[in-house]
């Protein structure tokens, strides 16, 4: 299966195309048309570990906030925009607009101020679904697709973590 | 021995007395806030009682609520940890009320030795010296002036109504003395409507230093050594390690019976530090006392073989302590750094929330004082320290080879640590020399940042591929996880109707 793959590190940003094929056990890997000897292996269900041609790698996997893939490997933290080839056909203005369920997370801490739709409104990707404040400054959050809204998870004046789910659009 | 602790605290340290208590047969009652239900230490804890909503005031802040559980749970002593209530003389006294052993020195020896002028004037008095001074307004400029040149420069001028450096003059020599005294009186006039001020020796990148000590009830009272506690930023510790580089035996010795004779002026019982500013020429002056377990009580731990929670508690039930270990000396090199969930690429702004996956480090001479666990959300409530990292070894350099090597095995997603700050704090040739005073990390921190060691080759190979593998599991499992389980039984399931079937005639 290939993928889309912007990646951004401390030395730029870059789009790669990763093609990994998987015959049985043994994945055959290939980096911008090339082939490399390559293992990859998940050990946990976010750690990964790359075997590059002898070279040992762990990758820690998680999913930030803003909806793209951090990837940890010791010191070095890589940010990872990953566009599926099954989620090709929904893209608009270049920008790629999410399938499925989506749990919409918070950000940052802070506190809702204001709710914009509710459950069982229709909404287009982007349009806002509620307001939360952090640091005296009111941050719209949008819906990442199109599609109604399913539930609710939290009320106008509540405070909010980093990361709490807010609202679920499918 | 007690039956019972109730251990009034949250987060790593109630963590610590829980497994001291465990280690000692006692059983232990934790309390915690609304947000805290899922915590470690109520996870730990054989009982564990709500008290209230998040708000410290409201709930680890409400000695009314403490009581109340120790009584009902039939506590037989309260252990207060550091923070919150262990410093106030309040809660000593409601546990005296209450007929609860409190794990700590008396309200009265907490008031004669904690705030910062009695301990000053108790300092005086036991004869340990403090930094050269008055603390009284002098209101004659030329009486100020021959009293800095008896002192020596650099002095510094200070506002008797002061606060936030306003009315505040270094003044490196006498030429500068007049100007400098009319700065200070103006602005502090200007600032507080009050011109009056008052000098004291200003020392030049000192460094902290503090004697971990103990004392029984039945006089016993000893110095554990010394922790180097300068690394800090904005007067906040953040790395700590024993010994001192730069404290010598005869120091050791000679810092060590200015706190235990300020101890025993004081009628100290139980644990307890001195804290000291060390200027360049290794005078020591006093600066302040802690009635209470100090954060940094790892590192003592690690060189001298002792447990001081357990000795706390045998304190305060009226043992005696079991040595003559006056003459004790520290063994190796311990080094402690406090991770917090804060982003020092952001200015260091706590960042809460959830822990996605958490590998912890281990081996040789590695421990972690912690209470977080991965799957955990850490509350945007209280302070945001997650875990203390400490590394020990034969010298100096072995416990920083261990430290990183330890940090590098540590991994955390899901939030944000600082991490990257003690990277670069123990690459730094000032730190691995040892010459570090109190003003060192925020003047470190004020560099440019040293560009990182670039990843070694593979890396973003190594990357790209794990993004795609992982991405890839993630779809499938969202795709198709539920319809695999429908049409491929488990092989649980499946073993146990196999079983099932065997066992029928």
């Amino acid at each position: 299966m290939k993928f889309e793959i912007q990646l951004t590190g401390a030395g730029g940003k870059r789009k790669h195309v990763v093609d990994l094929e998987r015959k049985g056990e043994v994945s055959t890997v290939s980096l911008d048309g090339q082939a490399v000897e390559a293992d990859a292996v998940q050990i946990a269900p976010n750690a990964i570990s790359v075997m590059l041609g002898g070279q040992s790698f762990e990758i820690h996997v998680s999913r930030s906030v803003d909806g793209s893939v951090k990837l940890q490997c010791g010191p070095h933290e890589f940010s990872a925009d990953i566009i599926d080839p099954r989620g090709w056909r929904g893209r608009k203005h270049g920008a790629v607009e999410v399938e499925g369920r989506q749990e919409i997370l918070a950000p940052m801490p802070g506190k809702v101020v204001r709710v914009l739709a509710a459950v069982g409104d229709a909404v287009e990707a982007g349009q806002g679904l509620l307001v939360v404040e952090a640091m005296k400054m009111q941050n719209e959050i949008r819906s990442p697709k199109s599609g109604k809204v399913e539930r609710l998870l939290v009320k106008e004046g509540q405070s909010v973590i980093a990361g709490q789910a807010l609202c679920v659009v499918s | 021995m007690f039956k019972k602790i109730l251990i009034a605290n949250r987060g790593e340290i109630a963590v610590r007395i829980l497994r001291a208590c465990r280690e000692l047969g006692i059983q232990t009652v934790s309390v915690y806030s609304e947000v805290d239900r899922t915590s470690l230490h109520v996870r730990l804890a054989d009982e564990a009682y709500p008290i209230g909503p998040a708000a410290s005031r409201e709930s680890y802040l409400r000695i009314d609520k403490l009581m109340d559980v120790a009584k009902k749970s039939g506590c037989d002593a309260l252990h207060p940890g550091y923070g919150f209530l262990a410093e106030n003389a309040a809660l000593p006294r409601a546990c005296a009320d209450a007929g609860i052993t409190f794990i700590g020195p008396s309200a009265e020896a907490m008031e004669a030795m904690g705030s910062k002028t009695a301990g000053k004037q108790l300092a005086r008095r036991a004869e340990v010296p403090t930094v050269p001074g008055t603390s009284d307004p002098i209101e004659n400029p030329d009486e100020a002036q021959s009293l800095a040149q008896a002192m020596g420069y650099p002095v510094l001028l200070k506002a008797i109504a002061g606060g936030g450096g306003k009315g505040m003059r270094v003044v490196p020599n006498d030429a500068a003395f007049a100007s400098a005294w009319r700065d200070a009186a103006s602005e502090a006039l200007n600032a507080f409507g009050d011109q009056r001020v008052f000098l004291e020796k200003y020392l030049v990148g000192p460094r902290h230093i503090e004697i971990q000590i103990l004392a029984d009830a039945h006089g016993r009272c000893v110095s554990l050594g010394e922790r180097e506690c300068s690394v800090q930023r904005r007067h906040q510790k953040v790395v700590e390690e024993a010994p001192s580089p730069v404290v010598t035996p005869e120091l050791r010795r000679k810092m060590g019976d200015a706190a235990v004779r300020l101890g025993r002026a004081g009628g100290y019982v139980n644990a307890g530090t001195v804290e000291f500013l060390v200027d360049a020429d290794l005078n020591y002056y006093f600066l302040e006392v802690n009635t209470r377990l100090q954060v940094e009580h790892p590192v003592t731990e690690q060189v001298t073989g002792l447990d001081l929670v357990k000795l706390q508690i045998a304190i305060a039930a009226d043992h005696r302590l079991p040595f003559a270990w006056e003459t004790i000396t520290p063994r190796g090199h311990a080094m402690e750094v406090r991770l917090y969930a804060e982003d020092p690429d952001n200015n260091f702004f706590p960042s809460p929330g959830k822990i996605i996956s958490r590998h912890a480090p281990s081996g040789p001479g590695i421990r972690l004082d912690e209470g977080v666990y991965e799957g955990w959300t850490v509350p945007m409530d209280y302070d945001p320290l997650l875990s203390k990292l400490i590394a020990w070894g034969n010298s100096r350099e072995e416990t920083i080879a261990r430290l990183r090597r330890a940090l590098d095995e540590y991994t955390i997603t899901g939030i944000r640590t600082n991490v990257s700050l003690f990277r670069r704090i123990l690459a730094e040739p000032e730190f691995l020399r040892g010459e570090i005073h109190t003003k060192w990390l925020d003047e470190m921190l004020a560099r440019p940042h040293p560009p990182a060691a670039p990843p070694r080759p593979g890396t973003e190979e190594a990357a790209l591929i794990a993004a795609a593998l992982w991405h890839s599991g993630q779809s499938n499992a969202a795709s198709s996880g539920s319809s695999e389980s429908q049409t491929t039984p488990s092989r649980w399931k499946m073993e146990g109707r196999r079983q099932q079937m065997d066992h029928m005639p």
